[in-house]
């Protein structure tokens, strides 16, 4: 499975409308179509999650992650704030690219732990904080993990 | 949704979270996330309880003998069938007006049901 097979452009924001870590969680866990309760016991587990240490792995970069009983298979989403987020990241620097990984507690295919390490190497990646900053379209976000083999 | 459904899905949401840093992510959340494990782990372990704690005293009581024999409390309902031990549950209690409006179990597994989807 290719990690562009998991992103659909609905689940991709250019142009997230948060302007707090809060509001960013809540803004991308929106884009998942789950029913409101659903949502809400996402974004709390989300939060506690944070409460353990900040998602934001540094260069403007953070991808909040959690498993939960809420969602019946692995979902992702992508939102992105050009002029930044507070998200106490571990360079203290504002983060601009957010990716969310929620996973059921089960999965067949257990892919939850592979996603979250593959996006975490492409967040480390020279280049990518550049080519993520330049972005027009949820397709030429599709296309640059295409062009990683990702 | 029932209230107390609701702590027992976040408990039960916790509980995964700490098996999986003990076993699965560890390496993960320390290494690009720089999560201290046992300071998480103690963290999510005084959650846990401080929502246990919140639980109505009979479901406590179910929650705590439950908790003690195995990882999961609460098992997804999909399709009708329970995640815990994949028997089907009866139709009465997968019927959608009263799902997750009150705490069931399974009556094979013993698990509380959420009913997901
Ligand atoms: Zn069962």
């Amino acid at each position: 499975m290719q990690l562009r097979e998991l992103f659909v452009p609905s689940a991709i924001n250019l142009d997230l409308a948060a302007e707090t870590k809060d509001e960013a969680l809540k803004e991308l866990v929106s884009c998942l179509g789950l029913d409101g309760k659903s949502e809400g016991i996402l974004y709390k587990m989300l939060k506690r999650r944070e409460n353990l240490g900040s998602t934001g792995i540094g260069r403007g970069i953070a991808i909040p992650h959690c498993r939960s009983l809420v969602v019946t298979r692995l979902r992702v989403a992508f939102g992105r704030k050009l002029s930044g987020l507070d998200f106490k990241a571990i360079d203290e620097k504002p983060v601009r690219y957010v990716f969310l990984i929620v996973a059921p507690p089960l999965e067949v295919s257990n892919q939850y732990l592979p996603v979250l390490g593959k996006i975490a190497q492409f967040g480390k990646e020279a280049d990518v904080p550049e080519a993520l900053a330049e972005l027009s379209s949820p397709e030429q976000f599709i296309e640059l993990l295409e062009a990683k083999d990702l | 949704m029932d209230q107390q459904l609701e702590l027992l899905l976040e408990i039960q949401d916790l509980r995964m979270q700490r098996r999986e840093l003990t076993d699965g992510s560890t390496d993960l959340e320390a290494e690009v996330f720089d999560v201290k494990i046992e300071d998480a782990i103690r963290s999510l372990d005084e959650k846990v309880e401080e929502l246990a704690e919140r639980l109505a005293r009979g479901i406590r009581e179910r929650y705590r003998r439950i908790a003690d024999k195995a990882p999961r409390v609460v098992a997804p309902v999909i399709n009708g069938i329970c995640y815990g031990c994949f028997v089907a549950v009866s139709t009465a209690r997968a019927s959608e007006a009263d799902r997750n409006l009150r705490v069931e179990s399974c009556e094979y597994c013993g698990c509380f049901l959420y009913h997901v989807g």
